[in-house]
C-alpha cells in the first residue's frame, strides 16, 4: 500500500473515531478486540506465506504478491488499532499444522485456503459488527481481497474458481 | 494499447450507464417501512443486481467454455442475492420494486462483440457490486441487514477475482478491493 492509501486508512480510523460508539460490540467483543482477532489472522496469513516462500511450497510471484497485501492489511489494521488508543497484539505461535503444509505446493494451496476462509468469515463478521460505522469499509474492502484470494490460490491449484453456487449465508 | 483503453473507458462507461439508468426507471419501495431503515438502500442494491443478471444473461452470446459455465454459476449466485435482498425488504414492511424486462436493460449495455467485451463489462459491473455492498455497510442500520450485504459483498469480491482471471488478469491487483478507503 502507498503511503497515500495508509494515509486514507488512518483518516478512514480517525473519521471513525469521530462518531460516538458504544464500547461493546454485538457479541460482547470491544472495537479493538475485533481489529486483534483480524491482526491475528493477517499475521497467521503473513508468516504462512513467507514461510511457503522461503520453501518454494507456493509459486514466488503468487505468494509475494499475497504476502505483501496480508502485510499493508496488517499495517492498516495496525494504524487503526493504534487510533484506538490501543497496541498492537503480540506475534502469534504458527499453527501446528504448517510445517506438514509446507511439504508440497498442493498440501500448502489447501492449508492456504483454509486460512483465507477463516479470514473471510471473520471479516464478513466484523464488518458487519464493529460499532464504527466508519470502518465498516475500510473492513469490507479487506474482505473482498481476501475472497480474491481464495480465487488466486484456486487457479494456482487448478481447483474450481468458485466454491459453489450457493455464496455465503 | 491505445484502443484497448479506448475500448475499455467506453465499456466502462457502458457499466456506468447501466448503474445510471437501473434503479432511475424502477418504481421506488412502498411507503410500507419506516424511514431510515434500510429499505430504500436495499431497493437500490436490488435493482443493480438485476441489471447485472441481465447483463450476464446478454454476454452468454459471446461467452464460450470454462467463462461460459462460470458466468452461469455466477448468475445463479446474484438471483440468490436478489431473493435475500427481495425478502429482507419484506421483513422492513415493505414490496420489493419490480425488475424491467431483459430487453430494457440490454439497451443500455455496450455492444459486446467478443468474450474479452463481456469480460471487461462484466468486470466494471462487479468491481461497482463490490463498491456498493461495501457502502451500504456503513449506511444500514441493523445488524441482521449489515450481515447479509457483508455476505454478499465478499461473495462479490469472489465474483469480480473469477471474472479477472477468466480475462487473464491477476485475481487481486490491490491489497484494498475498489480501493474503497
Amino acid at each position: 500500500m502507498n503511503a497515500t492509501r495508509r494515509a486514507l486508512f488512518g483518516a478512514a480510523a480517525a473519521a471513525a473515531l469521530g462518531a460516538a460508539a458504544p464500547a461493546l460490540g454485538q457479541d460482547g467483543r470491544s472495537d479493538s478486540e475485533i481489529l486483534e482477532e483480524l491482526l491475528a489472522l493477517e499475521s497467521r496469513l503473513e508468516s504462512a506465506y513467507e514461510a511457503a516462500l522461503r520453501r518454494e511450497a507456493i509459486d514466488a510471484g503468487l505468494g509475494e504478491l499475497l504476502r505483501d497485501q496480508e502485510r499493508e492489511h496488517i499495517r492498516g489494521l495496525e494504524q487503526s488499532l493504534g487510533t484506538l488508543g490501543e497496541r498492537s497484539p503480540r506475534a502469534t505461535v504458527p499453527p501446528p499444522e504448517l510445517g506438514t503444509a509446507l511439504r508440497s505446493r498442493a498440501a500448502f494451496a489447501r492449508f492456504a485456503l483454509d486460512l483465507e476462509a477463516q479470514a473471510v468469515s471473520a471479516y464478513v463478521k466484523a464488518a458487519a459488527e464493529i460499532r464504527r460505522p466508519g470502518l465498516r469499509r475500510p473492513l469490507g474492502s479487506i474482505m473482498a481481497c481476501e475472497a480474491a484470494h481464495e480465487v488466486a490460490l484456486r487457479a494456482a491449484a487448478g481447483l474450481p474458481l468458485l466454491a459453489g453456487t450457493g455464496g455465503r449465508e | 494499447m491505445a484502443a484497448g483503453v479506448t475500448r475499455r473507458a467506453a465499456l466502462g462507461g457502458g457499466a456506468a450507464l447501466v448503474l445510471a439508468s437501473c434503479g432511475g426507471g424502477d418504481p421506488p419501495p412502498s411507503d410500507g417501512p419506516r424511514p431510515g431503515s434500510g429499505a430504500g438502500l436495499l431497493g437500490s442494491l436490488l435493482a443493480l443486481e438485476r441489471a447485472v443478471i441481465a447483463a450476464y444473461s446478454a454476454s452468454a452470446a459471446v461467452l464460450g467454455g470454462e467463462a461460459l459455465r462460470l458466468s452461469r454459476e455466477i448468475r445463479a449466485r446474484e438471483e440468490d442475492h436478489v431473493r435475500r435482498l427481495e425478502q429482507a425488504i419484506r421483513d422492513l414492511g415493505g414490496d420489493p420494486p419490480p425488475g424491467r424486462a431483459a430487453s430494457e436493460y440490454e439497451r443500455t449495455f455496450p455492444r459486446l462483440n467478443a468474450e474479452a467485451d463481456a469480460l471487461r463489462f462484466l468486470e466494471d459491473l462487479e468491481e461497482r457490486q463490490v463498491r456498493a455492498y461495501l457502502e451500504a455497510l456503513a449506511e444500514l442500520p441493523e445488524l441482521e441487514l449489515r450481515t447479509m450485504a457483508s455476505e454478499i459483498g465478499a461473495d462479490e469480491g469472489e465474483q469480480l477475482a473469477v471474472v479477472r482471471v477468466l480475462g487473464g488478469g491477476p485475481a487481486s491487483p490491490h491489497p484494498f478491493e475498489t480501493g474503497a478507503l
